[in-house]
């Protein structure tokens, strides 16, 4: 894999697009300044877990004696779940009853920016992918792309209006599901194989 | 081929005239109005992902590892839940009427219009023959599908609101089908290729 594909797929997970409504209607009415610095704060925090979890999917499927296909299939499955959220969004959705105090860590660093997902899908990568530079560099990278596109929220708001985000929200959400069925079919092609 | 040719193939795999009713059961319940509005955009976000498949789909599917069976069985998945939803529709027991979400880019625009197999056909296409003429196929292949589309909310005067009630169980239950077999599809290219 490269960086390139790797990055791409965690924006994807990420998704920063389908985040800014979510993150627009959590800060409204805190002065713009103080805003940018949640977001900042929150997005360092999401960076970090990632990272951890980064580290923890080194080792511990050997340490659960989890088989690869098992990683993926299971990745897989969630992913789909996910997407199948985004794409068909119902109101039990974690979008939808968001608390109403300041955010801090809960809901926007994590779940929103570093949900379940993205924290599978990179124990799923850190797994597979075998030099460490690689995987921390386009972490960093979705990172930073995810980064500027909150920091853009309010003019790409205005700009789109919901309608419009939601439609980018929901192409990306089709990728998503792309990518979880395939990962699907890759464990069961290595499941396959190991007869 | 010419691009007449290429764009009948298009038109028959994008199957307008099979689809307007399935569509007209999805949206049935809006307004004359806002159906029009509705379809309209759904053909244009339908023409966009064909353009955008013609030029970057290899290289999009390839930078992310997924496999032309993949795009088949995510097209029969999809539109398989979206066709469980029609037949087991919590609401259709009750006279409640609740006000539904407007379908956006799924499922109208894809996978019904620019499904799996339409995207597949036109990568292949692209590989044979000058992007330049395959473009204009598309195109001309769009106008005479978005004309036939734009005419579906006629059908729901036709029909009235019973029938459309009838209309949108049956229609689920050929959506499931069709599903079915793109999934049973891309399940064939799968296992051949293990």
């Amino acid at each position: 894999m490269t960086i390139f594909s790797i990055t791409l797929v965690l924006f994807l997970i990420m998704d920063p697009i389908g985040n800014i409504a979510s993150y627009l209607k959590l800060v409204d009415g805190i002065n713009p300044k103080k805003q940018r610095l949640i977001l900042l704060r929150e997005m360092l925090i999401a960076l970090l877990v990632m990272v951890i979890f980064n580290y923890i999917g080194e080792g511990i499927y050997d340490l659960l004696q989890i088989s690869d296909p098992a990683v993926r299939l299971s990745s897989g499955v969630i992913l789909f779940l996910i997407s199948v959220q985004i794409l068909f969004p119902n109101l039990t959705g974690l979008r939808e009853n968001l608390p109403k105090e300041e955010p801090f860590i809960i809901p926007l660093a994590i779940p929103l920016i570093a949900g379940p997902s993205v924290l599978a899908t990179i124990m799923l990568y850190a797994h597979m992918e075998q030099s460490q530079p690689v995987m921390l560099v386009s972490i960093l990278c979705a990172w930073i792309a995810a980064l500027l596109v909150m920091l853009a929220s309010k003019p790409l708001y205005k700009a789109m209006g919901e309608n419009g985000l939601m439609a980018c929200e929901k192409l990306m959400g089709m990728v998503l599901v792309l990518i979880a069925i395939q990962r699907f079919l890759d464990g069961v092609e290595q499941y396959v194989a190991t007869f | 081929m010419s691009i007449f040719n290429i764009a009948l193939t298009l038109f028959l795999v994008a199957n307008p005239i099979g689809n307007s009713p399935a569509i007209i059961a999805l949206i049935k319940d809006f307004d004359f109005e806002r159906q029009k509005k509705i379809m309209f955009r759904e053909s244009g976000f339908a023409l966009l992902i064909a353009i955008f498949f013609q030029y970057f789909g290899e290289l999009f599917l390839g930078q992310l590892n997924i496999q032309q069976y993949t795009v088949s069985l995510c097209g029969g998945v999809l539109l398989l839940l979206v066709a469980l939803n029609m037949i087991f529709s919590p609401h259709s027991g009750s006279t409640v009427q609740t006000k539904k979400k407007e379908p956006l880019i799924v499922p109208i625009a894809t996978p019904l219009i620019s499904g799996p197999a339409l995207l597949t056909i036109i990568m292949l296409f692209t590989q044979k023959e000058d992007p330049f003429k395959i473009s204009i196929a598309i195109l001309i292949a769009w106008i005479a599908v978005g004309g036939l589309l734009m005419f579906a909310p006629y059908l729901q005067r036709i029909l009235h609101r019973r029938g459309l009630g009838a209309l949108e169980q049956l229609m689920g239950m050929i959506l499931s089908m069709m599903a079915v077999e793109m999934v049973v599809q891309g399940l064939t290219l799968f296992i051949k290729s293990l």
